[in-house]
């Protein structure tokens, strides 16, 4: 059953495109909803003590040494509720607008939910390889037919950095296979014994393409470009779900493989993400763009995330889940609100924005409600996220957590700048539409995930916390063929 | 041996049917020949069945010629099919366009055949003269002139060398037959500079053949200035027969881990230079086939890794690439014929989602293979090739990663041009039930490959 997962949206990706086009956009709602659906079915049936639970495990292309073999645990589960729950949440969003009853865009939507969901289960080097190229295709085409005008070169910059960065993670792969895993399967993978040096290295190559998807400073830069020129699906998915695969796959495939190396890594990558809390938040806070204040928002709080992981223990790591999921749903409440801006008024610069709370009160409670998530005040859920991961960074090192912690102030600065330079002040537009229904929907159901999560982070942490054990103890004994 | 007679005969009742003035009548006895050829190898690798086995200097008796065989055999006639588009148009030359074709590629067949040099020098004229010719056929068009002449005069020199060579090394040995050639390598002196002299200027032959730098000038010009098919014929069939032989004589010949360092650091160095010029040259081309030609270029770097990793499935992995990058190729070259941009413009294609959603998608996979991406046989083929070569060369491999990712931008300008949505649409194409059938085969190929490579595989060992 478990294999419908991948099904699902392939399935949906080729039908829509024969449906009639009145149809299109509650026939992909729909399509989303049932991968929903399944998702919390088999949330549901998981024991999360049991933990590592495979779907497939058998030889595909032995002469490569591939197999396929696909498989989740409460990480892998929690990365697919993100991603099927989202898929509606970005549907619902273009509802009332022409994209969602464009065929080809809904059958990329849904190509793209194959390769996420593919990453988050994918239990072989290769093949975690091949989806994380495949969800590589349906963004590009995404943003080259529904993007901005001025969109190619930032569109190159985005796919030459991201393919540049997953060769090295392809190199390390083979690389792996060299020093005598007997196949790609995640088992055979985690059992090589490497020597300190080498396992420096090709965690190097993971990483390169782990950097640049998050994106990490200094690998950033195609970041605001590319977020600003897409069009708000393919930001929401960019920021949403497809920096997580990197997140996930440093915790699934990065230190796992390479414990050997974490010594030497951990500090720099801490260091670089903690740079990236700072330069983000700072750049965030100047910036006139409403969606590249908020591309610079992500980045900063993708910082504390990827430095987060690096600590690799217990509770840090829970705390990322934790902040994943926020971060993926904030992040698609934010861009919304962005485009709507947009879309009512025909510019995002906060400078030609001003008094919208008056014309469009519920729109106002909304977006007030977002930002508050965004700065994580109590009981939202970031609000559990940010709390673990500075503590875990404060443990590793003081001056770190410190500097780590500053990201609330700034957050806080520049979300309230960019919501009051918007809301309040001088009326500048006369008309302003309020919420549409769907509009509405979508953010009514983001807050109140995120406040769930943020009053009980429980079904969270608890839903993931034996694996997270599991992987800890992988880290620390090699040896140990737990996936 | 059958399959040759096959192709061989009717190459030449083409050359008799085009008396009749009827281009189908032509292409149907080509195809005809072909199929038959194709269904023989297929018999032979199966079975091991075939009616004449012996012929001197020629052995079809184990599996590395008939899948060579299989596979330029179905690139021909994928070629000749959608080449009918242009060739039908001067009805008294069909023939001779498709019958020399149909001759080369029995020059490809004995090229993977050979046991002996003396055969292989024949198979590589048998190849290289139609191709001559063919490259040239566009009489009125003075690139199409300058690209026969330049591809024979280069040519000739190159065969030159190459006899020069098999001199030098029959002088070592000898022997020009491989067995021979192979025991007294092993039984002799490995340093005795007559062979080794005679092995580089062999080599340098090779690397002139498939194109690689820093013989690579001829290239560029000739598969701009040739017609379509005639380029997808040089860049699949010529390709892989060549990198047949290649692979061949340097494996079994001059296998030997003593004369293995001996040829390899040099032709690891030119497989270097051969990608980064490659690459970086394509990256400004504003002709569609001129940037093929250098992509080409950077793929034959690619191939050569697999010459430099000794590794066992040598074989396999070149076929495979080969064959990936055959279907590719071939893929765009239909797209070529069936845009039938007089000026060649990469511009050119612009708006092709919307003259034709079926083109544009064969052509946007056919370069996501050459590119690399996953799930494409492109992707497996390079991953076959670059992990078989990364025990002993990998910071070759690591060379290759990087030059493949410098080639994403060219290959994305290509899809940027011809997938974006917006610009002004030309007229719609229809496509005609041949080339739609030869854009389907090359989809499939191209998706299906690497998913059925383990069954493929089983086939040559």
């Amino acid at each position: 059953m478990e294999l419908l997962l991948l099904i699902i949206p392939v399935f949906f990706a080729l039908s829509v495109l024969v449906i009639p086009q009145n149809f299109v956009r509650i026939y992909s709602l729909l399509g989303g909803i049932a991968s929903l659906v399944l998702t919390i079915v088999i949330g549901m049936n998981y024991q999360a003590a049991s933990g590592y639970h495979s779907i497939v495990s058998q030889e595909w292309l032995p002469n490569l040494g591939l197999t396929f073999n696909l498989g989740y645990d409460g990480i892998s589960i929690l990365m697919l509720s993100l991603t099927s729950g989202l898929i509606p949440i970005i549907l619902l969003s273009n509802y009332s607008r022409e994209l969602a009853s464009n065929r080809t865009f809904s059958s990329m939507l849904f190509l793209m939910q194959f390769g996420l969901i593919g990453v988050f289960i994918a239990m072989d080097g290769i093949l975690f390889y091949i989806f994380w190229e495949v969800t590589l295709i349906p963004i590009y085409l995404i943003c080259l037919w529904f993007g901005a005008p001025e969109r190619k070169a930032a569109l190159m910059k985005f796919f030459i950095y991201t393919f540049f960065g997953s060769l090295f993670m392809l190199a390390s792969l083979i690389a792996l296979k060299a020093y005598g895993a007997k196949s790609f399967g995640i088992t055979d993978l985690y059992a090589v014994e490497l020597t300190a040096k080498s396992a420096c290295w090709m965690l190097g190559g993971f990483f390169l393409a782990f950097a640049v998807k998050i994106p990490l400073f200094p690998f950033h830069t195609w970041q605001p470009d590319t977020y600003s020129k897409a069009p708000m699906a393919g930001t929401m998915l960019l920021s949403g779900i497809m920096l997580k695969m990197a997140l996930y796959g440093m915790i699934r495939w990065m230190i796992p493989l390479f414990p050997e190396a974490l010594a030497c890594w951990t500090t720099p990558v801490i260091i670089l993400g903690t740079i990236g809390i700072l330069y983000g938040a700072i750049l965030a806070i100047k910036q006139n763009d409403m969606k590249r204040l908020f591309a610079f928002a992500s980045l900063s709080h993708v910082g504390l995330i990827a430095s987060g992981i690096m600590t690799f223990d217990q509770d840090t790591l829970a705390g990322s889940m934790v902040q994943m999921i926020n971060h993926g749903l904030v992040a698609v409440g934010l861009f919304l609100a962005a485009d709507i801006f947009e879309r009512r008024l025909g510019t995002r610069n906060l400078s030609d924005l001003g008094g919208i709370a008056k014309q469009a009160p519920k729109f106002a409670f909304w977006f007030a409600a977002l930002a508050f998530a965004s700065v994580s005040v109590p009981f939202t859920s970031g609000f559990i996220g940010e709390f673990l991961l500075i503590k875990g960074l404060y443990n590793y090192d003081w001056i770190i957590g410190v500097v780590a912690g500053t990201t609330l102030i700034l957050g806080a600065v520049y979300t309230f700048r960019a919501y009051q330079l918007s809301m309040y002040g001088p009326v500048t537009t006369n008309a302003f539409a309020d919420l549409s229904w769907s509009e509405l929907l979508a953010f009514a159901l983001i807050m109140i995930v995120i406040v769930v999560l943020g009053v009980c982070p429980q079904i969270v942490v608890g839903f993931v916390e034996p694996s997270i054990k599991n992987l800890i103890e992988t880290v620390q004994s090699p040896t140990t063929l737990v996936p | 041996m059958d399959a040759l007679i096959v192709i061989f005969l009717s190459g030449l009742l083409a050359l008799f049917a085009a008396f009749a003035k009827k281009p189908a009548l032509v292409l149907a006895t080509a195809s005809a020949g072909l199929i038959a050829a194709i269904a023989l190898f297929c018999c032979q690798l199966h079975s091991g069945h075939s009616f004449i086995r012996q012929y001197e200097g020629l052995d079809f008796n184990n599996s590395f010629p008939l899948v060579f065989g299989v596979v330029v055999s179905v690139f021909a006639l994928l070629i000749i099919s959608v080449g009918y588009e242009r060739f039908r148009e001067e009805p008294e030359h069909t023939g001779e366009y498709i019958g020399l074709l149909m001759f080369s590629l029995v020059g490809a067949v004995i090229m993977t055949a050979f046991t002996d040099m003396f055969m292989f020098f024949l198979g590589l004229e048998i190849l290289s003269i139609p191709i001559y010719v063919m490259a040239g056929s566009r009489k009125g068009d003075l690139r199409s002139n300058e690209a026969s002449l330049k591809y024979f005069l280069t040519g000739a020199f190159a065969t030159g060398i190459l006899l020069f060579g098999i001199a030098w090394v029959y002088g070592a040995t000898g022997s020009f037959n491989l067995e021979e050639i192979t025991a007294a390598i092993a039984s002799g002196d490995p340093k005795n500079s007559m062979l080794l002299i005679g092995i580089l200027l062999i080599m340098s032959s090779f690397i002139f053949k498939v194109g690689a730098a820093p013989f690579h000038f001829w290239s560029p010009d000739v598969y701009d200035g040739a017609p379509y098919a005639v380029t997808g014929f040089m860049a699949s069939v010529v390709k892989m027969a060549a990198f047949g032989a290649f692979l061949k004589i340097f494996s079994t010949c001059f296998g030997t881990p003593e004369l293995m360092s001996f040829w390899g650091p040099a032709l690891a160095v030119l497989t270097v230079i051969t990608m980064f010029v490659g690459n970086l040259s394509a990256l400004r081309q504003t002709r569609v086939k001129r940037m093929l030609a250098y992509s080409s270029i950077t793929h034959v770097g690619y191939t050569l890794l697999v010459l430099l990793s000794g590794s066992a499935t040598a074989e396999a992995d070149l076929w495979f690439y080969m064959t990936s990058y055959g279907f590719s190729i071939i893929a765009l070259i239909t797209v070529g014929i069936v845009v039938n941009d007089p000026e060649d413009k990469i511009e050119g294609l612009k708006g092709l989602a919307r003259r034709n959603p079926f083109v544009a998608l064969v052509m946007f996979v056919a370069v996501l293979s050459l590119a690399g991406i996953p799930p494409t046989a492109g992707f497996f083929g390079k991953y076959m090739v670059f992990s078989n070569a990364w025990t002993n060369y990998s910071w070759l491999v690591i060379l290759a990663l990087v030059n493949s990712a410098i080639s994403i931008y060219y290959y994305l300008r290509l899809i940027g041009v011809a997938v974006s949505k917006e610009e002004t649409p030309g007229e719609k194409i229809s496509l005609r039930p041949l080339t739609a059938i030869v854009l389907g085969i090359c989809l499939v190929a191209m998706l299906g490959l690497g998913f059925v490579s383990n069954c493929l595989f089983s086939l040559l060992s």
